[in-house]
């Protein structure tokens, strides 16, 4: 086991991994920005250091730094936690050559994963299923009749330069298949200098569903279920949870089987997400990998008694999965609420100072947050203040008890998303199992603005 | 790290430049010696940060540093190890009474093997020096105080 980790990260996943670590008995050290002097992450740690002013690229980005500090600290592995340099194989690969266990998959694992193009390739060749379309470039009309063909309708053309809706085009029959192909070639010419498009099957109402894993650096990995996270806006999720209502026992054996069979090929080690596009008709497509643990992890630990992150950090330090963790069992239904510092209706950031700070408790009831009352609450960083993670013996269960921990839990000073939860645990359609990853842009949420 | 005998090693990768050399320097031991600093420029970040710190409001080490008004803190630009000489056994840059000029080094800072000269902002005299030869500094930690010469 590891003497004394650096943790580079700050808020709630700071204080996760400093719990993961007390509990196995290694040091710790804090780094910080001159904007959470006072942070809690700061206190708790064996010891502390600054290492660079408020913005997060003079700080938590900036590498030479973060080592430098490693260094002086003496510390023999990092943990990156979510977002900051997580995901940066650049970082891993420093980390490596300064003789530092990066926390996370190998670095040319997490390259991989970054390059979404070929990741979804080699999880294609390794058997995981991925969106159907066009191999690359759809040159001409003859080439896009031709695929539309195989992959049947509804399908987008999109540019392959794009972004933003320009240069794309739904197409719902075939009729409409040449005049799309045109006007979209068109348009990406236009808008991004390229007329070159592809072809891709159209995900009506998708739900977001993603698989947990957890590797070994001795080849083994293992799957710990799913999480449905469809409840988003602007592609962030606001709301989680374990097992998603859509997934049976037999779909969850098969995907799960696919994915663990993958990333065996492939190699992989560290926990991981695997993120799935659920289409209408129950099939599952491959759209990404997040190779770091998530902010969404807890609601994992919920319904299988699993630490996730001491299991990352035990097996980093080269312990063997099989011991760390034996058989998985899944229990009862877990969700989790992301408490975000900003206006529940416009959705615009609320920076400042929290005057009045109470968290909720009771059964089946966790809250992972840094925050407290006379904490300020930075511009500069994400504005997740705090997580509520409620467990219950079924999803019923699991919406009241987070029902009630959202109106016991008291923050005075700033605006949070606390309001507009008890709406989306409220929705008749949430409670039905309902939804997808549109949800809240239907008219009965738009209409609160 | 103390099990790699390190000798030299160099790193390069986008703007970011490692040079790992003889591995002999802790934060908790005491100054030992290491090679004569070269001067590396370590990507663009630490270029700008090698820039003369801004003087805000000093830290309270610096509180307690004479209580004059005008006195100037120099703080360090980035979290590293201190050393007050250019190699182990050479006279200091400075010392406490010394007379700087601006751009005057007045230090060095290694962070990550790299050896980056602090140069002082402000042209006057050295009154207090906060830290000591081989000790370990944070962002922002007051290195030096100095009273500036009155413009003339």
């Amino acid at each position: 086991m590891f003497r004394k980790i650096l943790i580079a990260n700050r808020g709630e996943i700071a204080l996760r991994i400093l719990t993961a670590c007390k509990e196995l008995g290694v040091r710790t050290v804090a780094i910080y920005s001159e904007a959470d002097r006072n942070a809690l992450h700061v206190r708790f740690a064996d010891e502390a250091i600054c290492i660079g002013p408020p913005r997060s690229s003079e700080s938590y980005l900036n590498i030479p730094s973060v080592i430098s500090a490693a260094e002086i600290a003496n510390v023999d592995a990092i943990h990156p936690g979510y977002g900051f340099l997580s995901e940066n194989a650049n970082f891993a690969e420093v980390c490596e050559a300064s003789h530092l266990t990066f926390i996370g998959p190998s670095p040319d694992t997490i390259r991989l994963m970054g390059e979404k193009d070929k990741a979804r390739q080699e999880m294609a060749a390794a058997g995981v299923p991925i969106i159907p379309g066009s191999p690359g470039i759809v040159p001409d009309e003859e080439a896009a009749r031709k695929i539309a063909t195989e992959i049947g309708y509804p399908l987008i053309v999109k540019a392959a330069e794009g972004g933003g809706g320009r240069g794309m085009r739904v197409v719902r029959e075939q009729g409409d298949l040449m005049p799309a192909f045109q006007t979209a070639r068109t348009e990406a010419e236009q808008a991004f200098g390229s007329p070159n498009v592809y072809i891709e099957k159209l995900i009506e109402r998708p739900r977001h569903i993603e698989f947990q894993v957890l590797g070994d650096r001795h080849g083994n990995v293992m799957h710990l279920g799913e999480r449905e996270c469809s409840i988003q806006r602007r592609h962030q999720k606001l709301l989680e949870e374990s097992p998603s209502t859509v997934v049976d026992t037999k779909t969850r054996k098969k995907i799960g089987d696919q994915v663990v069979k993958a990333l065996q090929k492939i190699g992989y080690f560290s926990a991981g997400t695997v993120e799935f596009l659920r289409e209408e008709s129950g099939k599952l497509y491959f759209i990404e990998m997040n190779a770091r643990i998530q902010v969404e992890h807890p609601v994992t630990e919920m319904v299988t008694g699993i630490d996730l992150v001491k299991s990352q950090i035990r097996v980093a330090a080269g312990e063997n999965l099989v011991d760390v963790v034996g058989p998985v069992e899944f229990r009862g239904h877990a969700i989790e609420c992301r408490i975000n510092a900003e206006d529940p209706v416009t959705f615009t950031p609320s920076a400042g100072r929290i005057t009045a700070f109470r968290v909720p408790g009771g059964p089946g009831i966790r809250v992972d947050t840094a925050a407290y009352a006379d904490a300020v609450i930075p511009p500069y960083y994400d504005s997740l203040i705090a997580k509520i993670i409620s467990h219950g013996h079924d999803r019923a269960e699991a919406i009241a008890r987070m029902y009630g921990a959202l109106g016991g839990f008291v923050v005075e000073g700033i605006k949070t998303t606390i309001p507009l939860h008890k709406r989306i645990l409220t929705d008749a359609d949430f409670v039905a199992g309902n939804f997808d990853t549109h949800f809240l842009e239907r008219s009965s949420f738009a209409a609160a603005k | 790290m103390d099990k790699h005998g390190l000798e030299e090693f160099d790193y390069e990768r986008d703007n970011l430049h490692i040079r790992l050399k003889k591995h002999s320097l802790h934060a908790q031991g005491a100054f030992r010696p290491f090679p004569a600093p070269e001067i590396h420029v370590a990507g663009g970040s630490h270029s700008s940060q090698q820039a003369a710190p801004a003087a805000t409001a000093p830290r309270e080490a610096a509180a307690d540093a004479g209580r004059s008004d005008d006195l100037h803190v120099v703080k360090s630009p980035i979290v590293g190890t201190y050393y007050a000489s250019a190699s182990p056994g050479s006279e200091p840059f400075v010392a406490v009474g010394a007379h700087v000029e601006a751009g005057q080094v007045l230090c060095i800072i290694e962070a990550m093997k790299l050896m980056n000269e602090i140069e002082s902002d402000v042209a006057g005299e050295v009154v207090r020096i906060f830290v000591e030869n081989g000790q370990p500094v944070e962002y922002g930690e007051p290195l030096f105080g100095i009273h500036p010469h009155r413009k003339k």
